[in-house]
Formats: structure tokens, C-alpha cells, sequence
């Protein structure tokens, strides 16, 4: 599992997220409406996982481990690390 | 050749063919939708396969085809011809990339130029009917990228757009790992294509994703490494394309890695973890600016081992690493060894389900045998015992002719391969001379020998090309002599006992024999009392003499220089033969008479001075008993009056030197052959049975000895040697 609950606050990110996380992720997000995002741990992710992220428009904790998701995609989304 | 590229070749002929297939019906049929689909899905399966063996050439080309199908699938306009043109010639474009890889066994050089020639007719071909762009005219989404001021100034920007198709997620594809694999990128954004979208109502199995992204490098290099993306991509190219990175950039980003260097290097200890961190950080980011990703990530994994001891030298290693292979990267090397792999073959499954049943009724056999011979060794009566091998004997024998039928099958294959390649060319050859002509194909079911089915599209194609350019008359002399404006030519296929028969009709003006005999006086073929002498039948046969052409004018089809006689020799060549009849006023038809496999040849044996040889039964007219005193010396050889006809009559004991004294003073025993229009009479000791063989051709030290068809092995172990009658003759 690369997508999990800290604390039922955050919801971190780890690793190489792949496509399968997209639902996973989509549970988390609406099961716990407060929880905040943290990707610091998060290498890659699959596109379906980034499309999750930026349809949940939430606040992200980063900045992210893998640069492309650092240098790309978190400013993409609005939010920055 | 590697086993992708292997594969790739295998998989893209057939789907260029089931394309090819699918067009020409569209062409029919405009309103065929199954057909439509069917052209769209071969052409995005090729462009996928050109991907994955880096053809980018090839990719982008059938990009913009697959685009304009696209487009034409989404509209319910009428198809206007131009487009369906344009994407069969797209698909010759291709079929030809794929042989000269063959060959080459690597991609060929030219394709790049060539297809950006294919794009620009692809695209101008759409724009001249009514379907709309195929892409939305928007320039808008540019707008999302705010283009820093100067960033990359002079350098080559392309600017894309990408929307991932919805079920990109569902087919296993990363539309982001594209985007992240893209060279140079500047920048990303990236929206939903319904903003409306929330997390209670979206779907995470449905790609909605509109990414629009900034590279630094050529607009080219961009659509390569999107060939493989699924769904709508626009590319656009924002600043003179420059293959490489400015060395401004380039240099910077180097003289600030060095310069990180120095500052590890600093033995003051003090403040070392947050050195430590501010060196990884700038590190990482001139890497990432020099388009590094993965001197990058090692540069960052290195800063954290670092940070973690705390000591300096896991990262000054690192980047001094990523320093030392910063050199450009050299592009692949893709030149291969050209070889020549053995043509690969696609076998019915139920065919090879025949021969596995085949092989356990054969272990059942061989476990019988087995049998028998116990049986052999505890003194059975030799009367059951023969009874029981000859029962055996029978069973083989069935099994071994199955088997061989079941074999052959394999190599079988239906005509239509090569056939559905013909109602283009036919087409496109006719408008080139100004004609009509309808092409009638028949008999395409037609099962030919796989070695026979390939090497049948040249010889073909001469002789459609030779009916349409010669045999069809233009359209005004057809009007004056009653018949339609339009030629028909028709192509049929058949099986005629143990051969497959092609015939090639055509409704024109026949063949002009006293013209025929005037080229060939003129140029020598034939001597003036042979051609006096000759049946208007036979001159007709002619025109497959060499060197005979009869064009007035030499046109770019026919009348290059090689003739029907090219012809002929190809179908010699597979061991079959070709004849012509022709009626003035009404048209020409040519047959091409071809053995249905190449592997099995009935042969004829003969024995001479104690030796068996074999003799082609194909050239077998006859066997005859001559008296001697029938035999008439002529010059240094010998003739025999044959029916009414004067054959000459060869010793085969002299040819091959083998001397001996007739067996029968009396009697010649003669096996009449007929090679061509030659008949000879070959005179022999014994006449043999016939029999079908395969024929091993000879090889290694023998390979070159003139004569010999090639061998096989006799039931007592003997090697038959089989002659090559045409030689003999020669």
C-alpha cells in the first residue's frame, strides 16, 4: 500500500504511487473530508493518482521526493511545497 | 534482427494488408462503418508497434493518417476518395519502410523526409473537403502557459497539448510518465476537461486530464516521444527549432555543479548540514535544468546519505559522477548486423492440431513395431509375422502420406494475399495511360505453396501491367469497335489437378501478330524461314522471347527494357510454365501454370549403364520402343521419326559418359521430353516407375555441378540422382 492514513489527519503518499492508488486514495479523500495530503514521501504517481489530487483541490504537504512531481506537477496543481 | 523487430515486421504486414483491405472496401462502400472502425484500429495498432520499436517516422506518419480517419469517423460526411488516396498511399509508404527494414534490419534513412511528405499530403488531402480541421482551431490553450520571459530564448520551444483518451488508465497507460518523459521540459498544467468534476461523483478508472506542457526542445522530437500516446495531441512549435540545448544553459548549469563541488571541498567543518543541504538543492536543480533526471535523483539520494552521517563525500561523489557523464548523451545505437532471418510463416492453429494428433498415432505405430519385432525374435510363425509387418506396412504408410499432406498444408497459403494487393495498382496504372479498367478477381481462396504465393506478385503484376498498357485498347478505339469504354481484366485463380492455374483475361484488341513477327524479324529472335514456319499461336508466343518488347512508345509501365520474358523466367523459376492465347478483336488471356507445392516432385526414374536416374515427370511426354532401323544419323547425332515429327534422339549413356554397349541391339527404349517448345527423345537402358520425391537440392561441393535437379534417397538407400531436363536440352 502506497496510499495510507497517519493519524486519521494526513494522507500520505509513499513511494511509486501506481494506478490502483487512484481508488484507494479517492476513499481516503472522501472518508475523511479534513485530512490533509502529505507527498513528501511520494517518488512518482501515476496519472490517475495525480488527476485524483487535483480533482480533490486540498491543501498538499510537500514538497514531494520525485523531482518531476516537484518541479512539475505540484506547481501545475496550484499548490507548492 | 532482433526478435521485436522480428515481431513488429510480422504484425505490421499483416496489419497494413487487413488496412489496405479495409480502405478498398470503404472505397466501395462509403457508408461501411465496420470498415471505417476496422482501418482506424489497424492504423492505431501500427502506430503503437512503430513505437515500441522507436520507429518515429513511421509513428508520426500514421499519426496524421489515424487522425484523419478519426475525423472522418466522427463526422457522418460522404469519404471523399482523396482522403482514403492518400491514406493507401500512407500504407505503401509504410510497406516499403517495412521491407527496406527487412533488408536493412534496421530503419531506413530516408523515412524522415518521406514522412513528412506523407503528413503534409495527409493533412492538405483533408483540407480540401469540407470535414473541418482536425484539430479545434483554438489557439487558447497556449494562453495556460505563462512562457517566462527568458527562458530559453533562441532555443527551440514547443508548446503541446495533450487530452489522454478516457480509457487510457483502463489500457494500462501513464499519460503523465509520457509527459515526464518528454526531453527539455519547461513547464506542465494541467486541468480536468469537466471542471464540474468532484470527488463524490469522478470515476478514477476515466481518464479526464488536459495537459498542456512547455518543452525546450524540437517540435519533432516532442511528436516521437508522444507516437505512442492515446487520444488527442497537438503540437506546436513556438521558436526556430534547434536540435540542441543552448550552450549558455548548458554551461551555467555546469559551472554551478562545479562550483558545488568547491564548496564541499571546504574542509572548514562548520555548518556543514546546512551546506550539506543548500549544495544538494542547487545540485539536483541544475541537474534537472540539464534535463538529468536520473543524475538528479542520485544527487538527491546521495544528499540525504549525507546528511545521515553527516559527512561531504557521498555527494561530492555524486556529482562528481553526474559531471562525468554529462557529455551529451549519444543516440542509441540502432545499426544491426543485417541478416536475413528466415521468413516467418503464420500456421492455422487447426493445422498443427493435425499434425500433433498425427505424431501419437504415430508412437501407437511405433510401440506396434515394437511388437513385431518381439515377436520376430520368439519364433512366430513367419507367416502371422509377415501378416502383422505387412498390416504395419499399410498403417505407416497411411500415417507417413498424412503426415507429409499435413506438413505441406502449413506452407499453404490462400491467393488473396497477393491478389488484394492488385485492385490498387490496377487502378492507379490504368489512370496513368488514360484508361478505365474494371479488375475482376476470382478465386482468391486459391491455396498455393507459401514460396509460390510470395514470388508470384512481380510476375503478376508484369502481365496486368502489360494488358492494361498493350491488351486494352483507349477508350475511343473500344467505342468504335462496340465494345464498353471501360476494360475489364480479369484475374483468376484455380486448381487444376496437382496444379494452381492463374489466368490473367483481358477484353482488348489481342495481340497484333504480324507485328509481333515483324519485332521479332527485326530484332533477331527468331530466323525469318522459323517465323514463316511458325502458327500465329506460336508468334504469339513470342512476346516471351528475351528482349522483345513491342510498345511503340516506351511508356513508364511497361516497355522498360524487361519484357513478358521476365515473366516467364520467374514462373520457370517455381517450376511451372506460362502460356498465352490471344484472339484479335476480343483480347489476350495468359495462364500461369504453377506447381501446387514446391516441395513434392513426381519424378520418373530411368536406369543407364547400371545407375538410377531420375527424370522430371513434368517434361515426360512419352515412353516409347524404337526399332534401331528407324534411327537416322544426322550430323554427329541421331533422330527418330516420332509421329509424323522428326525428334532428335540423345544417348543419356553418352551424355553423362558413362559408355557401355546398348543392352538390346534391337530396340532403343526412349523417354520423349518436352522442355519449352523442344522435344527430344532421351534414350535409356530400363524404365523405371514414377514416383513422388522430395528433392534435396544439391549443396556444399556439389553445389555448383550444371544438370542436376538435385537428389533423393531410394527405398534400398540408393541416392537418385534427378536431372534437370532444360539444362540438358539447352
Amino acid at each position: 500500500m502506497t496510499v495510507v492514513l497517519h493519524d486519521a489527519s494526513s494522507i500520505r503518499l509513499i513511494g511509486a504511487c501506481p494506478a490502483d492508488d487512484a481508488e484507494a486514495l479517492l476513499q481516503l479523500l472522501v472518508g475523511h473530508p479534513a485530512a490533509e495530503i502529505d507527498w513528501r514521501g511520494c517518488e512518482s504517481a501515476h496519472a490517475a493518482v495525480i488527476q485524483v489530487l487535483l480533482v480533490a483541490n486540498r491543501p498538499v504537504r510537500g514538497p514531494p521526493a520525485g523531482p518531476f512531481l516537484n518541479r512539475f506537477i505540484g506547481p501545475a496543481m496550484g499548490s507548492s511545497g | 534482427m532482433n526478435e521485436f523487430v522480428e515481431q513488429f515486421l510480422l504484425e505490421s504486414r499483416d496489419l497494413v494488408a487487413q488496412a489496405t483491405d479495409d480502405l478498398l472496401a470503404l472505397e466501395e462502400k462509403p457508408d461501411d462503418r465496420d470498415r471505417l472502425d476496422g482501418a482506424f484500429r489497424a492504423f492505431h495498432t501500427l502506430k503503437g508497434a512503430a513505437g515500441i520499436v522507436d520507429f518515429a517516422a513511421m509513428a508520426r506518419t500514421l499519426h496524421a493518417a489515424e487522425d484523419i480517419l478519426a475525423t472522418i469517423r466522427s463526422s457522418e460526411g460522404v469519404i471523399e476518395p482523396g482522403v482514403l488516396n492518400e491514406c493507401l498511399t500512407c500504407l505503401d509508404l509504410t510497406a516499403r519502410w517495412l521491407d527496406a527494414m527487412e533488408t536493412n534490419g534496421e530503419t531506413p534513412a530516408t523515412a524522415d523526409a518521406e514522412a513528412d511528405d506523407m503528413i503534409a499530403r495527409l493533412t492538405a488531402s483533408l483540407d480540401t473537403d469540407e470535414q473541418g480541421p482536425i484539430a479545434p482551431p483554438a489557439s487558447d490553450w497556449l494562453d495556460r502557459l505563462r512562457v517566462e520571459p527568458n527562458a530559453q530564448s533562441g532555443g527551440p520551444c514547443t508548446a503541446l497539448r495533450y487530452i489522454p483518451d478516457q480509457d487510457a488508465f483502463f489500457r494500462g497507460h501513464d499519460p503523465m510518465a509520457l509527459i515526464a518523459a518528454l526531453p527539455n521540459l519547461l513547464r506542465v498544467d494541467l486541468v480536468l476537461t469537466d471542471p464540474a468534476t468532484s470527488l463524490d461523483t469522478m470515476n478514477t478508472f476515466a481518464c479526464a486530464l488536459d495537459i498542456v506542457a512547455l518543452t525546450g526542445a524540437a517540435a519533432d522530437d516532442v511528436r516521437a516521444a508522444l507516437a505512442g500516446a492515446d487520444g488527442a495531441v497537438d503540437i506546436r512549435e513556438l521558436a526556430a527549432p534547434r536540435a540542441i540545448q543552448p550552450d549558455s544553459v548548458r554551461s551555467k548549469a555546469i559551472s554551478l555543479l562545479e562550483a558545488q563541488l568547491l564548496v564541499l571541498r571546504d574542509a572548514s567543518a562548520d555548518g556543514l548540514t546546512g551546506r550539506l543541504a543548500s549544495v544538494g538543492r542547487t545540485a539536483i536543480n541544475a541537474l534537472i535544468c540539464l534535463d538529468r533526471q536520473e543524475a538528479a535523483a542520485a544527487v538527491e539520494r546521495a544528499a540525504a546519505t549525507a546528511q545521515a552521517v553527516p559527512s561531504a563525500a557521498p555527494l561530492l561523489e555524486a556529482i562528481e559522477r553526474a559531471l562525468a557523464d554529462g557529455r551529451p548523451e549519444q543516440p542509441n545505437d540502432t545499426a544491426r548486423s543485417p541478416s536475413h532471418a528466415p521468413r516467418a510463416l503464420r500456421v492455422d492453429m487447426n493445422r498443427i492440431d493435425a499434425l500433433v494428433k498425427l505424431t501419437g498415432e504415430l508412437i501407437v505405430l511405433k510401440n506396434a513395431v515394437g511388437h513385431a519385432a518381439k515377436l520376430s525374435q520368439e519364433s512366430t510363425d513367419p507367416a502371422v509375422l509377415a501378416g502383422t509387418l505387412r498390416e504395419q506396412h499399410a498403417l505407416f504408410d497411411r500415417l507417413a502420406k498424412e503426415m507429409q499432406a499435413a506438413v505441406l498444408r502449413i506452407r499453404v497459403l490462400p491467393l488473396r494475399s497477393v491478389f488484394r494487393r492488385f485492385p490498387k495498382l490496377v487502378r492507379e496504372i490504368a489512370g496513368s495511360v488514360g484508361k478505365t479498367i474494371r479488375l475482376v478477381t476470382e478465386g482468391e481462396d486459391t491455396e498455393a505453396d507459401a514460396a509460390i504465393v510470395d514470388a508470384l506478385f512481380e510476375p503478376l503484376l508484369h502481365v496486368l501491367r502489360n494488358a492494361i498498357d498493350h491488351g486494352i485498347e483507349n477508350p475511343t478505339r473500344r467505342a468504335a469497335a462496340g465494345k464498353p469504354s471501360f476494360g475489364t481484366v480479369i484475374l483468376r485463380a484455380r486448381r487444376d489437378a496437382d496444379n494452381v492455374v492463374i489466368d490473367i483475361e483481358d477484353d482488348g484488341g489481342g495481340i497484333d501478330i504480324a507485328r509481333v513477327r515483324a519485332v521479332a524479324a527485326e530484332r533477331t529472335i527468331a530466323s525469318p524461314e522459323t517465323l514463316t514456319g511458325m502458327t500465329d499461336g506460336e508468334a504469339a508466343n513470342l512476346i516471351f522471347a528475351a528482349g522483345f518488347s513491342t510498345a511503340a512508345a516506351v511508356t513508364d509501365l511497361s516497355g522498360r527494357g524487361v519484357g513478358m520474358d521476365s515473366v516467364k523466367a520467374a514462373v520457370e523459376r517455381l517450376g511451372g510454365r506460362v502460356t498465352l492465347e490471344t484472339r484479335p478483336g476480343i483480347g489476350t488471356a495468359v495462364a500461369l501454370i504453377l506447381p501446387f507445392s514446391l516441395m513434392m516432385t513426381p519424378v520418373m526414374t530411368v536406369e543407364v549403364a547400371g545407375q538410377a536416374f531420375g527424370l522430371p515427370l513434368d517434361n515426360v511426354l512419352e515412353t516409347t520402343i524404337v526399332d534401331r532401323s528407324r534411327v537416322i544419323p544426322i550430323g554427329s547425332g541421331q533422330a527418330v521419326v516420332l509421329r509424323d515429327r522428326t525428334v532428335p534422339l540423345i544417348d543419356l549413356a553418352d551424355m553423362l559418359d558413362v559408355r557401355h554397349s546398348p543392352l538390346d541391339q534391337t530396340h532403343a527404349k526412349v523417354v520423349v521430353l518436352s522442355v519449352g517448345t523442344q522435344i527430344a527423345g532421351l534414350e535409356v537402358d530400363r524404365l523405371g516407375e514414377r514416383m513422388d520425391v522430395l528433392l534435396k537440392p544439391m549443396d556444399g561441393l556439389l553445389a555448383g555441378v550444371n544438370g542436376i535437379a538435385g537428389t533423393t534417397l531410394l527405398g534400398d538407400g540408393r541416392v537418385l540422382i534427378v536431372l534437370d531436363t532444360e539444362e540438358m536440352l539447352r
